[in-house]
């Protein structure tokens, strides 16, 4: 553990990664705490440049609403929905590839057809078809992302199993008797947990910019500020007020930059042989 | 910059309405009006498609009697004129003579006839509830036509309008399917312009009617319907000079305030008044607090209607009072409790009902931005005085099957009022227009006898007078219970350039506006 | 023959797919809340069930489910993909309609994205770990990042409304001219930002793969040999390294063709690009069955034609290769 923390910190561009998505989430919890009111409030004139004034540095929207306290507070729905999604998605695949790439042929054949079938669906479209069907909420937003996102778990976990499957201390672990859930649960999952680990990072990333896709076309929580929803609220007006767009994309693209690099980080840190390529 | 944007608004439609006094020159012969269509409409036959677009491209095709002006005065158009008897039952009308179709066959009584008996009472439900009130329609001769009522029926003169009884011709129609005839993609009428082709997710296109009745109208030789799907796109072509009018609702309010500023761009929010539509927010009267007509006052106490008339509407229609929108008649200032904003006696009823903090679910009208972002200022007012919110975000069909379902506590709606309180406004309150699975009637479940009666008066009492009283009671009764929050009478502005003159002139506006129109 | 045989096999595959789409579609859609009648009959103004229920028996939306799926699939057959309501026009027309525009926008993007992609990343792969080849990189990161609809409403701003050198909106000018030149010229200044924009992503995540292959196929062994034998780095790099580092990108084209759809949606909805991107999110909107699931059976029968070709492309470059599936 501590040769991966030394790897990773070795990694100049992905502790500044890092530090950014730590960034973050600092400003998600304390969002409560510097913007006590709601995103939702009308606090000042409508379309009131940035920088105009101190307790509405960023501007107002087409309401009058803080950008500064919405930027804030869709920081806490942008991470909340990324991990969620990812658990989800981690919670289909990851079952399904297990059970694929240790039993093997029919029953491989069968669960990777049905995951070829979800990948064949274009996924953005079927988020979408998904989210409408059952109208937009933040369980509805998380459930159609978590659908979308598990294939490529389910095939990365097959592929892995099915290395340790024809390894001897799985063998051992059969003649000792012990039932498949145990083996597979006990003996083979925690050793296939670091490239697992790398693709629900980048996972993360992928689903805040899938919710903010589904946010922009109107297809988000209502109730929830997100930064989807501002870019989204903001579009018809982009001529006149380019702030009210422009800053939730920037806070979008650092966050998932970030994320990014702290998942390549990780990869390259787990991942002893592509480290020495380094030196 | 709101200030100033206000002034420009104003100075506009200062402008748009000196547009409607005929200038000294004279109008300009020839030309083509370049014209945007929201959304592409599934027909353009009146008698068959009512929807908005629809009736916007049809009604310089197909006429009906009269035309209204913007006071809702009638004024002849295929009827040259008009007789009532002195006990309100019989309508007598004399039509224009040498009237011909787009196909040349003359126009006659027995068209009037098909139209209103046949036609319109198979096809338009709207036309086909007025027309109950009929008793025989005649034609005693070719240029003369006698409706004769049941009971006194006070809003009948206002039938003639060109979207609600748009004359269709017997001769193509008669003894066929009406929905599936072929002529209803290539429509005859007997209007100023004629159809001359319909290129699909293009354009529509109609050209002058040479043989047009009215001598020296039209002045405009074609006009150019073009379909853009794209609210931005569509102010992009206006401003570079592809489109020349936009019809109310065609962009987003918010661009209607940065259009109305661009160079040669003239405003103006006439053109409305016999459809008033207006605003208001649904409270689901049969379960819950919103059946408290406490809650009901405290949540139009708390509403600030200002607030989202100018950032939301431009400053455009008027700030609603009550259950009459501002163009409708029989509308009496005087009979209404009014709700004007003020958090403090919303907190007050709140805290007098007992209010728990109950969630309210408010499954918004999902027509749009405007729509959303007013919910969610709703929505904030309501939670500055403690009522917790519960927006629902739906699509079309989803909305209209909850409100047909009943499965709300408050909505945000509009519709139109056809000028009338009989044919516009009576169907949100009396309780025999509570049906569920539609969406589009009573939803609230309001239900008092009283009301019932009142509007049941209202509609067949004889003369206006009497009509008056019925109003004014009904007016007091539903403010008094806060049945529903009135948000706001809306006007959807008509944006032109400056040199397109004489457009708006009647009540309905864009809809059968280029009789006169011509562009300088 | 054997390629005959192989794309036979696979046709037979896709059309499976296509139709398990198809069906799940059509349950996941009627599932939904919302009567298409009454949005019909909102449009037209009617206000009685009488008139709602003569909606349904024209529509035939008053069958039994299963007898609406049967008529959806044998229409389907006979490549009849039903009637939209809501539009009055049958669905196939309607798609058809749309399609070029789409084909032309991805079909853009893709070339965009492929050429830009993979030149950058081999550019970088030449270059490793010097400054170009940081930089090349760190743009392709930032891209990768970047939401898709922010960056074409931020290209909108720039190159439309500030700078005004290119139409941010629409396929071509409305009261289009006769002349073809002019207009293949027009459509052509409209195709730029949307097809760039689109493209971008797919840029980013070739310039990553194609980069990294290279680097990989470098060190491989019949790299080395060549190297022994005194061919030049450019030689090496040209014959051997790219060619073989074009695997993994073919392979990438395949799976993208899918995401490039569902980009098309965001795309087409920014840019009012006329699609079926655009068209699908207004027929889910309107409740419009027929439509929606026409577009995705359109959509979903272009990605198996695109995985089939890349399939086939795949064992062009490298006969070695079994593709089994």
């Amino acid at each position: 553990m501590t040769g991966f923390w030394s790897r990773f910190r070795r990694r100049r561009i992905a502790m500044i990664g890092l530090i950014v998505v730590a960034l973050v989430v600092a400003v998600a919890i304390a969002a409560p705490y510097l913007y006590p009111q709601s995103p939702w409030k009308m606090v000042q004139r409508p379309f009131l440049p940035p920088f105009a004034n101190a307790l509405v540095p960023l501007g107002t929207d087409t309401l009058g609403r803080n950008v500064a306290s919405g930027l804030a507070h869709g920081a806490q729905v942008s991470l909340l929905i990324g991990i969620v999604s990812t658990l989800v998605a981690l919670a289909v695949g990851v079952p399904i590839g297990a059970i694929a790439g240790y039993f093997g042929g029919i029953v491989d054949d069968v669960l990777m057809r049905f995951t070829e079938f979800f990948q064949t669906v274009p996924s953005f479209a079927l988020a979408i078809v998904l989210v409408a069907i059952f109208q937009p909420s933040l369980t509805s937003v998380i459930a159609a992302i978590g659908v979308v996102g598990w294939p490529p778990v389910a095939r990365l976990v097959r592929g892995e199993v099915l290395a340790q499957r024809r390894r001897e201390y799985v063998e051992a672990a059969i003649l000792a008797g012990q039932s498949n859930f145990t083996i597979i649960t006990r003996q083979i999952l925690p050793n296939v947990v670091s490239p697992i680990v790398v693709l629900a990072s980048l996972m993360v990333a992928t689903a805040i910019l899938l919710e903010s896709s589904l946010s922009f076309l109107g297809l988000g929580d209502p109730s929830v500020m997100s930064w989807g929803y501002m870019i989204g609220a903001a579009r018809t007006v982009v001529r006149q007020a380019w702030w009210l767009s422009f800053f939730p994309g920037v806070a979008i693209l650092i966050t998932v930059l970030a994320i990014n690099l702290v998942g390549e980080g990780l990869a390259e840190a787990l991942d002893p042989r592509s480290s020495r390529d380094h030196h | 910059m709101k200030a100033k944007l206000l002034g420009t608004l104003a100075t506009s439609l200062v402008l748009a309405a000196s547009v409607a006094v005929p200038a000294l020159a004279g109008p300009k012969e020839g030309g083509r009006a370049n014209v945007v269509i929201q959304p592409e409409p599934p027909g353009i036959m009146t008698g068959i498609v009512q929807n908005a677009p629809a009736q916007m491209v049809g009604g310089n095709i197909f006429e009906s009697l009269l035309r209204f002006d913007t006071e809702l005065k009638p004024h002849p158009q295929l009827a040259t004129s008009w007789e009532i008897s002195p006990d309100g039952l019989t309508y007598t009308f004399k039509l224009h003579p040498g009237v011909k179709w787009h196909d040349g066959k003359p126009f006659t009584s027995a068209d009037v006839v098909f139209s209103a008996d046949k036609f319109l009472r198979e096809t338009n439900p709207r036309t086909r509830a007025s027309l109950a009130h009929v008793e025989t329609i005649t034609a005693p001769d070719d240029l003369t036509v006698v409706f004769k009522l049941k009971e006194t029926f006070g809003p009948f003169i206002r039938m003639f309008e060109a979207g609600t009884l748009p004359m269709v011709p017997k001769h193509i129609y008669e003894g066929t399917d009406f929905k599936t005839n072929p002529a209803n993609n290539t429509p005859i009428g007997t209007g100023p312009f004629k159809f001359a082709e319909w290129v699909k997710g293009s354009h529509i296109r109609l050209v002058k009617n040479p043989d047009y009745y009215e001598k020296g109208l039209p002045h405009l030789d074609e006009i150019y319907w073009h379909v853009i799907p794209d609210a931005a796109a569509r102010s992009v072509a206006f401003e570079t000079g592809k489109i020349d009018i936009l019809p109310g609702g065609s962009v987003e309010n918010f661009d209607v305030a940065r259009l109305a500023k661009t160079k040669n761009a003239c405003i103006t929010d006439k053109g409305w008044e016999f459809f008033a539509p207006q605003a208001w927010l649904w409270f689901n009267h049969r379960q819950g607090v919103t059946a408290d007509a406490r809650f009901r006052k405290a949540v139009s106490y708390a509403i600030d209607r200002k607030f989202a008339h100018e950032a939301l509407w431009n400053g455009m229609g008027k700030v609603s009072t009550g259950p009459f929108a501002d163009s409708t008649a029989f509308r009496d200032e005087s009979a209404l409790v009014k709700y004007d904003y003020d958090p403090a006696k919303a907190k007050a009823l709140l805290k007098e009902m007992g209010y728990k903090g109950e969630v309210i679910r408010f499954p918004y009208m999902p027509y749009g931005e405007t729509w959303q972002r007013w919910a969610e200022a709703i929505k904030q007012n309501l939670e500055d005085v403690g009522i917790k919110v519960e927006l629902i975000a739906t699509d079309v069909a989803g909305w209209n099957k909850k409100m047909g379902d009943w499965d709300f506590d408050i909505s945000t709606t509009y519709l139109y009022q056809y000028g009338d309180p009989a044919l516009g406004v009576s169907r949100a309150y009396v309780s025999t227009n509570i049906a569920k699975g539609s969406p589009f009637n009573n939803v609230g479940g309001y239900a008092n006898p009283e009301v019932d009666k009142l509007f049941a008066e209202g509609a067949t009492a004889f003369p206006d007078s009497a009509r008056q009283k019925a109003y004014s009671a009904v007016q007091k009764k539903l403010s008094e219970d806060a049945v529903y929050a009135w948000l706001i009478d809306l006007k959807f502005p008509t944006i032109t350039h400056c040199n397109v003159k004489n457009l708006i002139t009647t009540g309905i506006g864009v809809n059968d506006g280029f009789k006169e129109a011509w562009i300088e | 023959m054997q390629t005959l045989w192989f794309l036979s096999s696979r046709l037979v595959k896709g059309i499976l797919v296509v139709l398990a789409i198809v069906v799940l579609d059509f349950f996941l859609i009627h599932f939904a809340p919302g009567d298409p009648a009454a949005v019909m009959a909102g449009e037209s103004g009617a206000t009685d069930e009488i008139f709602l229920q003569q909606l349904r028996v024209k529509f035939g939306l008053d069958q039994p489910l299963m007898t609406q799926l049967g008529l959806y699939l044998w229409g389907v057959v006979r490549l009849d993909l039903g009637y939209s309501y809501r539009q009055q026009m049958p669905v196939l027309d309607l798609v058809m309609d749309r399609l070029p525009a789409t084909l032309i926008l991805t079909g853009a993007a893709f070339v965009f994205s492929l050429v830009i992609g993979v030149a950058a990343g081999a550019w970088a792969a030449a270059n490793k770990d010097r400054p170009l080849d940081r930089a090349i990189t760190t743009i392709s990161l930032i891209f990768y990042a970047t939401p898709l609809f922010w960056m074409a409403l931020m290209s909108v701003l720039v190159f439309s409304v500030w700078l005004d050198w290119l139409p941010g909106f629409g396929f071509e000018e409305v009261g289009n001219t006769d002349n073809v030149f002019e207009r293949v010229l027009d459509v052509s200044r409209h195709l730029v930002l949307p097809a760039v924009t689109l493209g971008l992503f797919f840029t980013a995540v070739y310039v990553r793969m194609t980069r990294s292959s290279m680097i990989e196929t470098a060190r491989m062994d019949f790299v080395k040999t060549a190297r022994a034998k005194g061919l030049t780095e450019g030689v090496i790099l040209r014959r051997h390294v790219l060619r073989n580092a074009v695997l993994p990108v073919v392979t990438l084209a395949g799976l993208q063709a899918g995401q490039m759809v569902g980009g098309a949606v965001m795309t087409e909805t920014v840019f009012a690009w006329p699609g079926i991107g655009r068209l699908m999110y207004e027929a889910l909107l309107q409740r419009d069955y027929n439509l929606l699931l026409g577009v995705f059976l359109v959509s979903a029968a272009m990605v198996v034609v695109f995985n089939i070709l890349t399939d086939w492309v795949y064992r062009l470059v490298d006969p070695r290769i079994e593709v089994a599936r």
